[in-house]
């Protein structure tokens, strides 16, 4: 499954935490008609790199799909970030 | 509570331990209940293969000055297979301008020669992976772990 929300929390030095919910749902709503759009541009660029592009749509779903639980974590005495993709 | 369990929250609490040593003594303490408790699991059907690639940086700092700082990734192993084929994806004029950079920075692998199923067996073999690189320069500790958990 797609990944639909990305979390971002952010610690300064007083220790206060700010965390951000993305909806990735929604980007990937706006993005649809984009890439309909898009998609004879990226056709022809398909078969310039002579790359099947049935292929490339396909790896690039993979790819989309195995973003969800990557998890990304940095803590330093003065501030922390982490980045975890539901 | 177990017994051995509050011992460890006690010398953390006390200070003699860290939170990174307390995490590894409190996973230490599970593992062998895990496995008693499934015998099944740890027999004939082996184990589950790893869903991720963990990579950790612990980096001490120096004397106080920047501190320590700690880096803790998590990959799925899914997202390296779909990688690997969008590797696979790559014209031959990228490979053959990758495979010079490499060479020029002296690593020799001729990634036009790497097919899709000799990178799905490399994938595999990762499962079994565990690199521990530890590094003391002046002043700073560095220890870098890769596993698949």
């Amino acid at each position: 499954m797609i990944p639909f929300v990305a979390v971002v929390s952010l610690r300064d030095q007083e220790s206060r935490t700010f965390r951000l919910w993305i909806p990735l749902f929604l980007v990937w709503l706006l993005l649809l008609p984009l890439g309909i759009v898009l998609s004879p541009f990226i056709f022809i660029a398909c078969l310039v790199c002579r790359v099947n592009p049935l292929r490339g749509v396909a790896v690039m779903w993979q790819i989309l799909n195995a973003l969800t639980d990557t998890e990304l974590d940095v803590e330093h005495r003065s501030a922390g970030m982490s980045f975890h993709i539901l | 509570m177990s017994e051995h369990r509050r011992q460890i929250f006690e010398m953390l609490s006390a200070g003699k331990i860290t939170a990174d040593e307390a995490e590894r003594l409190i996973s230490a303490l599970e593992e062998p209940a895990s496995t008693k408790s499934s015998p099944a699991e740890s027999g004939s059907a082996g184990k589950n293969p790893p869903k991720y690639l963990r990579v950790q940086v612990d980096s001490e700092g120096d004397a106080g000055q920047e501190g320590p700082t700690k880096v803790n990734v998590r990959v799925p192993m899914q997202l390296l297979r779909a990688g690997v084929r969008l590797a696979g994806l790559l014209p031959a004029q990228a490979l053959h301008r990758a495979n010079h950079a490499m060479q020029e920075q002296g690593i020799p692998i001729d990634l036009s020669r790497i097919k899709a199923e000799n990178l799905e067996e490399l994938v595999e073999q990762l499962n079994d992976l565990s690199v521990d690189v530890d590094q003391k320069e002046a002043g700073t500790k560095v220890r870098v772990r890769v596993f698949c958990e």
